[in-house]
């Protein structure tokens, strides 16, 4: 019992000290980013890598997102007699909720992952300390670009998403079902305020920040957590770690963000 | 730039202490580090060396004590001045920390593209200069994947000469080399020494090269200085922790059959 | 470092003294390189230079490499002790013309 809440102790301490890191790397990053030299031939590099990689992953899923949706909403609003909602209800779940989310969860499992296991394994393999000795900052050099190229690649992501998955939705409702197509536009036109555009770009400005931030972060910091001994089986711990963190505090932070907005 | 004054030692330790948790990795360490020499630091694995090494190169804050290098205080020093005291310092990575994205060129210039401003041809020339120092030159262009041990260490020293550092440190030069690539190595540091006024720094437990490459020894044993000297004086050296370590035993001999095949079996004694 | 250019009968003379280091190098490139595109055989003094590291040496190269190439003379003159090493050390001294005196480089041109 007593070993029980000693445990639970451990991993509460862990839990805010890891926290308190993450959110001390972002301030070093800032810092760093407001002093000269300006490196933004790297920051370019990784909005190729974290966002133009992930561009036919976005486009795919975005289009099947949409089609699910108008799927479903088709189904749904068919039994009450008022399909002429369809563009609303697809384009106000995709703009407001599924259009950041989504997004952040697919650079989370694709770049997000690559970010935390490549600096987990500069870690272990000095290749920081190196940096460091070479009186160049780590943190300028190698989490500064990534954190920007996520604060800019996903909302681009998220627009691309967005627009595919109301294309997916317009194919299924449209082309499929033939609900007339004034009908499916018109709906969205009205239904879609400024207000919710305004939301989903808050949310993934946030969300590129968020998760890239949690990936460099527990790579960059792996040799402080007990992984940082376990060599290559500490990387891939790591980089599951920061997947499943970067995930859940997405969600979370969602929920937190559509609160205070609404 | 205006002469520096001439120091009589490059580095000075004085009481370093280091904690790790409850456990003392470092008691009171002492140690003088000659300009323009090579010094070896040397002793068993876990005995300390390379928190020293990371002590001395800032990477690791010591719980008490003092570091002085070339007459800057390195314990509680000014980001600015740790930058500037970097660019004096080149180190070797036992692994080489090459960084595995760029070629074996680009990670040599790295340190010039970040800090100076010469021309391109200027820096392309150095980093061939360099290359072809460590006999690097035909393999300019492979990336650090591609690279066998011993090329991998001859890059890495490279890239810590390539801005003609004051001193130079070198982790385990000859860890995971055979005896004739690590031999080579040591002739490069001996030549480094002679014509660029470097001192160099040298951490290993590799007995050979020890006595080949230093002008001066430390030897360190459970986060102590066992014993400082010229190699005649670590050879001629009283002290039991420092002959155990130069004439490291081989396996004992089977005495007592019976005892050697509990412990095969795994059965206390 | 502090480095001048004399005009002598047929070549220029660059006189150089004091270290060499990376913030003086692109200051002796730009001379070098400006005397050779003149159309000038170039002697440096390196007598009483006390320090050159190598991106000094480096301009040195690119210097020779560009004279060599325009057919002009390139010559280094009493050429110190540090210096020296540091150009065996990188096999220089096999590359570079060596002189003691400038009446030497003259009887060569």
């Amino acid at each position: 019992m007593l070993k029980k809440l000693e445990n639970i102790g451990t991993y509460t301490l862990t839990g805010l000290e890891q926290t308190g890191r993450t959110f001390n790397l972002l301030l070093l990053v800032l810092w760093e980013l407001a002093r000269p030299p300006y490196r933004f031939y790297t920051i370019v590099r990784q909005i190729y890598f974290i966002g133009a990689r992930s561009l036919s992953l976005i486009v795919i899923s975005g289009v099947t997102i949409g089609m699910v949706l108008g799927l479903q909403f088709y189904s749904i609003l068919e039994r009450f007699g008022s399909v002429n909602l369809l563009g609303a209800g697809v384009a106000l779940s995709v703009i407001r909720e599924l259009g950041p989310v989504m997004t952040a969860l697919m650079v989370v499992g694709r770049a997000g992952s690559a970010i935390t296991a490549e600096l987990g394994i500069m870690r272990i393999t000095e290749q920081v300390d190196a940096l460091e000795c070479m009186a160049i900052s780590p943190n300028k050099y190698l989490v500064a670009p990534k954190v920007i190229a996520g604060l800019i690649s996903v909302p681009l992501l998220t627009a691309v998403f967005d627009s595919v998955a109301l294309f997916g939705g317009y194919f299924v409702g449209v082309v499929m079902f033939g609900v007339a197509e004034g009908s499916y536009m018109n709906g969205m036109i009205d239904a879609v305020e400024w207000e919710d555009v305004r939301l989903g770009l808050v949310k993934s400005v946030i969300f590129g920040v968020l998760i890239t931030l949690i990936c460099c972060a527990k790579g960059f910091y792996m040799h402080l957590t007990k992984a940082g001994s376990q060599g290559a089986e500490g990387v891939s711990f790591v980089t599951t770690d920061a997947v499943v963190l970067s995930s859940i505090a997405v969600l979370f932070s969602d929920f937190l963000i559509g609160a205070i907005f609404s | 730039m205006t002469e520096i004054p001439a120091v009589e030692n490059a580095i000075t330790i004085r009481d370093l202490v280091v904690d790790y948790g409850t456990r003392r990795i470092l008691d009171g360490i002492n140690l003088d580090i000659p300009a323009g020499q090579i010094m070896v630091i040397m002793g068993g694995s876990g005995a300390g060396k390379s928190t020293l090494l990371r002590c001395i190169l800032g990477l690791k804050k010591p719980t008490s004590g003092s570091i002085n290098i070339l007459g800057t205080e390195v314990n509680g020093v000014r980001a600015r001045d740790m930058h500037a005291l970097r660019k004096q310092m080149g180190v070797a990575f036992q692994g080489g920390a090459l960084f595995s994205s760029m070629s074996v060129a680009e990670n040599i210039q790295l340190p010039l593209r970040e800090h100076t401003r010469l021309d391109e041809t200027t820096i392309e020339i150095m980093t061939r200069i360099k290359l072809d120092m460590v006999n690097m030159l035909p393999h300019e262009h492979l990336m650090p994947a591609e690279l066998s041990g011993g090329m991998t260490k001859r890059t890495a020293l490279a890239r810590a000469i390539i801005m003609d550092p004051k001193l130079l440190f070198f982790d385990e030069p000859s860890s995971g080399l055979d005896p004739s690539t690590s031999a080579e190595l040591d002739e490069l540091i001996i030549m480094l020494k002679n014509s660029m006024r470097m001192t160099i720094i040298v951490i290993t437990h590799e007995l050979d090269s020890v006595f080949k490459i230093a002008d001066h020894i430390a030897v360190i044993g459970e986060g102590r200085i066992l014993e400082t000297g010229t190699p005649e004086q670590i050879r001629a050296s009283t002290n039991l922790e420092v002959q155990d370590l130069l004439h490291r035993k081989a396996r004992e001999t089977v005495v007592d059959a019976d005892a050697h095949l509990r412990r095969l079996v795994g059965e206390e004694e | 470092m502090e480095c001048s250019i004399k005009p002598e009968a047929g070549y220029d003379l660059l006189q150089l003294s004091g270290e060499v280091d990376m913030h003086f190098s692109p200051e002796l490139r730009e001379t070098i390189l400006e005397r050779i595109k003149a159309g000038n055989p170039l002697l440096i003094d390196m007598g009483n230079v006390s320090y050159i590291d190598s991106s000094g040496i480096a301009s040195l190269v690119e210097g020779y490499q560009t004279a060599k190439t325009a057919n002009l003379a390139f010559g280094l003159l009493n050429i110190s002790g540090a210096a020296m090493q540091v150009l065996t050390l990188t096999r220089l001294d096999k590359i570079f013309s060596l002189y003691t005196s400038a009446e030497q480089f003259r009887q060569e041109l």
